[in-house]
């Protein structure tokens, strides 16, 4: 019985997969259209709106992106290739239950953004620390990140954005703005939702224009959440002025010293020695020795 | 000829079954189940009968020109909860005895995030 049933739908699917073809299906633009993978269909129409999934690591080669899982969407089909739209990404689940460990606190947000060329997104980031901490604290941290992110994304394109997330660049932006408020371990955009594709074309900046961006953006945000209302009219003209990075750095650096000492963290030397120490320098200090960026583990693979 | 697919693998405690799809997930390539290679229905989820499983759905996707493999492996999931059964680990060793390179192996059981009171009463299931 079973024997002839199960050749009887052999015969079936036989008959079905001559009749399929091949196709293959391209990286979005981000990724510079690569072939990345090959799907089967009967007819082009049925390949819309399928997803495929991939890790970074299957695009770029670089292992140490394992963790980062992308969702291509197929949108057209041109003869015997498809071409997909990126519709999001996650990091593994078995990366982020890594992170999460006891007497350690998670803080994670869900903000809404419109991109400069008018997509929509949802983001999701994703922090901890070193030990638990105060739930306002956390609340502060979220807020922080909400403006980042807001701020990143009003800035730049889709493509820029999410370049910038899976780089982690987004990431050690929060890092260095929620610095003060408490030293987050490691921080991820840990996932992206894009719920509409960009509307208006907008020919892509140049690398050295965007590097430029983020520090502007750098210095607006310091402005409400590290620094007091007096000190506000000073940097904001500093913003304006068109200087190189390490003289801004410095002007600022100076100016902060100068202004207040006790909620000071900049990451030098003469700050160990200063008589004006919050209680928790110690443990600041460690932190700022670590790289701002969050280190990602190897994954080991069979 | 070199063509990737999914290995998809729902191992519970009382059966195996994995299927291999195209990349996209939608087109399934190959297919098995503990009951076509066994008749006993208690050996169904044995670490021997996940091993001819695999052997089966491999031999099948190959011939169609699958030669790598990503790997999602599952359990039961939901509120019987669990990590993936017995087979699971066996199905991925004979996978890539068969000849299939292995690229990712995931774990995607569905964890409930908050759902259902678990079957069994207040004082747990008395035997």
């Amino acid at each position: 019985m079973t024997k002839a049933r199960s050749r009887s739908t052999a015969k079936k699917v036989k008959d079905k997969w001559k009749s399929k073809g091949w196709y293959q299906i391209l990286a979005p633009t981000l990724f510079d259209k690569i072939p990345v993978a090959e799907a089967l269909a009967d007819k082009p129409a049925s390949l819309i709106g399928r997803i495929t999934e991939l890790s970074l690591q299957d695009i770029t080669n670089d292992f140490r992106k394992s963790h980062i899982k992308l969702f291509f969407k197929v949108y057209k089909v041109e003869e015997s290739v498809a071409h997909t739209q990126l519709e999001g990404h996650t990091l593994t689940s078995d990366y982020v239950r890594r992170m999460i460990r006891r007497r350690k606190s998670r803080i994670d947000g869900v903000f809404d953004i419109t991109t400069r060329d008018n997509a929509f997104l949802r983001v999701k980031p994703f922090a901890t620390t070193e030990k638990r901490i105060q739930s306002s604290q956390k609340k502060m941290i979220r807020e922080v990140m909400k403006k980042t992110i807001a701020d990143e994304g009003k800035a730049k394109t889709l493509n820029e954005f999410i370049r910038d997330a899976l780089d982690g660049k987004i990431g050690s932006e929060i890092y260095k703005n929620c610095k003060h408020l408490y030293p987050v371990k490691r921080i991820e955009i840990a996932k992206t939702d894009i719920m509409r594709q960009p509307t208006i074309e907008i020919e892509e900046t140049k690398p050295v224009t965007k590097q430029e961006q983020p520090e502007e953006k750098t210095k607006e945000l310091e402005i409400p959440s590290a620094t007091p209302v007096s000190e506000k009219p000073v940097e904001e003209t500093e913003t304006k002025e068109p200087k190189t990075e390490v003289s801004e750095e410095k002007t600022t650096e100076v100016a902060e010293e100068k202004l207040e000492e006790e909620t000071e963290e900049i990451p030098t030397k003469e700050d160990a020695e200063k008589p004006v120490k919050k209680k928790t320098a110690k443990t600041k200090e460690k932190k700022e020795k670590k790289p701002s960026k969050p280190k990602t583990k190897k994954k080991t693979e069979e | 000829m070199a063509r990737k697919g999914i290995a998809h693998i729902f191992s519970s405690f009382n059966n195996i079954v994995i299927s291999i799809t195209d990349l996209t997930g939608a087109e399934t390539i190959a297919r098995c189940s503990g009951g076509m290679v066994t008749k006993s229905a208690k050996d169904e989820g044995s670490p021997y009968v996940a091993m001819k499983v695999a052997q089966v759905a491999a031999e099948a996707a190959m011939e169609k020109g699958i030669d790598s493999l990503n790997v999602r492996v599952r359990g039961k999931g939901g509120r019987k909860g669990g990590s993936p059964g017995r087979g699971a680990q066996t199905a991925i060793r004979a996978l890539v005895r068969a000849g299939m390179k292995i690229g990712t192996i995931e774990d995607v059981t569905p964890h409930p995030h908050d759902g259902t009171k678990p079957k069994g009463g207040k004082r747990g299931r008395r035997v």
